[in-house]
């Protein structure tokens, strides 16, 4: 008898095939599951390190009691219900006024628990809580997503968190690394907009002209200077836009030059600096709708320039490339001035980002 | 991966001397902060500002 006609033998081929076609789905969920369950444990190693750093650098810097770390616990579920869109009408004044007040509570809060903290070290500790917060939401949501598909047995529904996971568990590890730099004060990429603005601000006269956003004014080749950043070296982005809007009603600007770090494309070269046009600024897109506004009102041209970096490198300690670019960085804003505008005319230059470790 | 050695990031302060431009790279001490005046210079006794701080990645 020939190995073809062996019943054996068909066994061996059909049994697999009728296998596959009614527990194919099925196997493959098991296989992902797998993949996904190591991942979602990482993401809870993620959770409670950020934790415990959070507790331990307040620990350190203050005089803790027991109740006031479970106080801080709890923030760490706080969530945030974003404005309803079915009607978009007026719905940026209402993410802002949301997102807003979940920052200035948080601060009070953190305020009246501790009230030897230093402003410096509250914006830090601000921010540690919002990593720590951010941290357990990505698990939170993973895990429902993952618990989810297995209850129902569905294998199409893991299909989506298993595309996404690389993207998320590169955020999170980026997050979880993003740790020590804050909690030492020292500057991440995405600093890089306020290292540049910070000195070009150095040994002139300041003051503050929005919540945690500084002004200084200086002159360059025969225009007016109105440099603006975040106040370091706290851990704060500032609100550049508030800030403009007063800089446009009592001045006259001629140009608006935004210096901020962009996320690179994969491929691009890191810490690469290119320019454009329009406003460089992300966070949840609140600023940038308020910048775009005001110079489309008043007719003064966006210009930017940014500096690629990956989003690791982007919330993480400053990298040497990042950092060698500066100089050149700051070269190329007095370039752009010089090539865009005349003599007597008045410039906005905002050095957009996180200013943790950045003074001026 | 079984074989990837571990990656370690430091993190290096660079002073530079205003005056004779001499710049000085040493490991980040807890307080730097980028432009403040770090320590003196010690080729002209100018007083050396901090110019930058970065991280640099080393395999383990």
């Amino acid at each position: 008898m020939s190995d073809d006609s062996n019943p054996l033998m068909m066994l061996v081929w059909i049994l697999p095939i009728i296998l596959f076609v009614f527990y194919g789905q099925r196997i493959q969920l098991y296989v992902t599951s797998g993949e996904i369950k190591k991942a979602i444990k990482k993401l809870d190693s993620f959770r409670e390190e950020s934790k415990t750093e959070l507790i331990d650098y307040i620990k350190k810097n203050t005089s803790f009691e027991i109740d006031s770390i479970k106080k801080i616990d709890r923030f760490l579920d706080y969530f945030t219900i974003m404005p309803v869109d079915m009607d978009p009408n007026g719905i940026v004044d209402k993410v802002q006024h949301t997102v807003r007040a979940r920052e200035d509570y948080t601060r009070e809060h953190i305020k009246t628990l501790y009230p030897q903290l230093s402003d410096f070290e509250l914006t830090k500790v601000q921010t540690l809580l919002e990593l720590a917060s951010s941290l357990q939401m990505i698990h939170k949501i993973v895990n429902h997503m993952f618990l989810t598909a297995k209850k129902q047995n569905n294998y199409p529904l893991i299909l989506p968190l298993q595309m996404i996971l690389p993207f998320v568990m590169e955020q999170a590890e980026a997050m979880k690394e993003a740790i020590s730099a804050f909690k030492s004060g020292q500057p991440v990429g995405d600093g890089i907009g306020p290292m540049v603005v910070g000195k070009m601000m150095l040994n002139c006269e300041k003051q503050i002209l929005a919540f945690q956003t500084t002004l200084a004014k200086t002159d360059f080749e025969g225009r007016q200077l109105l440099l603006l950043k975040a106040e370091g070296p706290g851990s704060t982005v500032g609100r550049p836009a508030d800030a403009l809007e007063k800089i446009v009603s009592e001045n006259t600007i001629n140009t608006i030059i935004m210096v901020d770090a962009a996320l690179k494309m994969e491929g691009e070269e890191s810490a690469s600096v290119a320019q454009g046009f329009g406003a460089a600024i992300g966070g949840i897109g609140t600023e940038r709708f308020q910048i775009e506004a005001i110079a489309t009102s008043k007719n003064i041209p966006i210009f930017s320039i940014v500096v690629k970096q990956s989003v690791k490198e982007a919330i993480t300690l400053m990298t040497k490339e990042i950092a060698d670019k500066a100089d050149d960085t700051r070269q190329q804003v007095y370039e752009m001035i010089k090539e865009n505008t005349k003599e007597g005319q008045s410039i906005v230059v905002i050095g957009v980002g996180n200013t943790v470790g950045v003074p001026q | 991966m079984i074989f990837s050695k571990k990656k370690i990031i430091i993190a290096y302060t660079i002073e530079k001397c205003p005056e004779c431009n001499m710049q000085r790279k040493r490991k980040f001490a807890k307080g730097d902060i980028l432009f403040t005046e770090s320590s003196k210079c010690t080729s002209c006794n100018g007083i050396a500002v901090i110019e930058k701080i970065f991280g640099e990645s080393f395999e383990q």
